[in-house]
């Protein structure tokens, strides 16, 4: 596997998007090419610090008040 | 003279009856199926709209018609992906014609917004010594919204709401080779971003070795 191909694969890797088949060639590749294995790491925190960093919102009890009575009472 | 009185009482259920416990059964399936998404549906409009009042309709909107045509939803599969979708269509139908223009980036609006509502945040789990985890809440939103919202889309629903690739894949109308790619080539943009404002805080973003 070349450079090309494994970035094509790179974000299913990060996201366990990666068939069994791809994942053994792209870690060979990554074990003798030093750039994609930075990018590879690279990527992996990209996620986690979305993951963590983005807050995430609840819905306010009125909005979740009103859904419940679309549910419950329009018969 | 008796007559026998009519006997119309104890037949099977009329007409309205029967409907009404339909309708019942299809209440409690669609909140079991459905409203247990409200959060993630909320947040994500939150953050596409950066807007709560804006969210709360676009939340409304999307639940009623998801009521509506619930009976479409095809069982078995994943009801928050099939949310989102109708969502997306509402947000595009509704929001996104007199939206700013693409590429710009609103940073007031950001700051704003997050100043607003930081109050109501859900998770917080600070504390790591990497130069990543010292930025602010704030300025990886910033970095995500810099982004062509090609890529910040995916990046949203892939990292943030946990979708797969083929949920995503048919969320944004495209093949998954392009959500490979549009992951692969947000990630690398979003981590330049992510690095500017690292360095703007004097923390040495080369590698080591």
């Amino acid at each position: 596997m070349n450079c090309k191909v494994a970035r094509v694969l790179m974000s299913a890797a990060v996201d366990g998007e990666i068939s069994f088949n791809e994942e053994k060639g792209f870690l060979s590749h990554l074990s003798e090419c030093k750039a994609c294995c930075e990018e590879f790491d690279d990527a992996k925190k990209t996620k986690l610090i979305i993951k963590e960093r983005i807050i995430q919102f609840k819905a306010p009890q009125t909005l979740i008040d009103s859904i419940m009575q679309l549910t419950n009472c329009n018969t | 003279m008796d007559k026998p009185a009519p006997t119309h009482q104890n037949k099977t259920p009329t007409k309205p009856e029967a409907l009404s416990r339909e309708e019942r059964k299809k209440q409690l399936e669609f909140q079991n199926e459905a409203v247990v998404h409200l959060h993630s549906l909320y947040n994500y409009a939150l953050h596409i709209t950066m807007n709560p009042d804006d969210a709360e309709d676009l939340v409304q909107e999307t639940y009623l018609k998801a009521y509506r045509f619930f009976n479409s939803f095809e069982r078995g599969t994943n009801c928050k992906a099939w949310l989102f979708k109708i969502l997306k269509n509402n947000y595009i139908n509704r929001f996104r014609k007199n939206s700013k223009e693409p590429g710009k980036v609103d940073y007031d609006l950001i700051k704003d917004f997050y100043h607003s509502i930081k109050d109501t945040r859900r998770d917080s789990s600070e504390a790591d010594t990497d130069y990543f985890h010292s930025l602010l809440h704030e300025e990886v939103y910033q970095a995500l919204h810099s982004l062509p919202e090609e890529f910040r889309e995916v990046i949203q629903l892939c990292d943030i709401e946990g979708f797969t690739y083929e949920e995503i894949a048919n969320m944004v109308d495209s093949p998954i080779g392009t959500v490979r790619s549009r992951l692969y080539r947000g990630r690398k943009l979003l981590r330049v971003q992510l690095e500017e404002y690292a360095k703007k805080y004097g923390f040495n973003t080369d590698k080591d070795q």
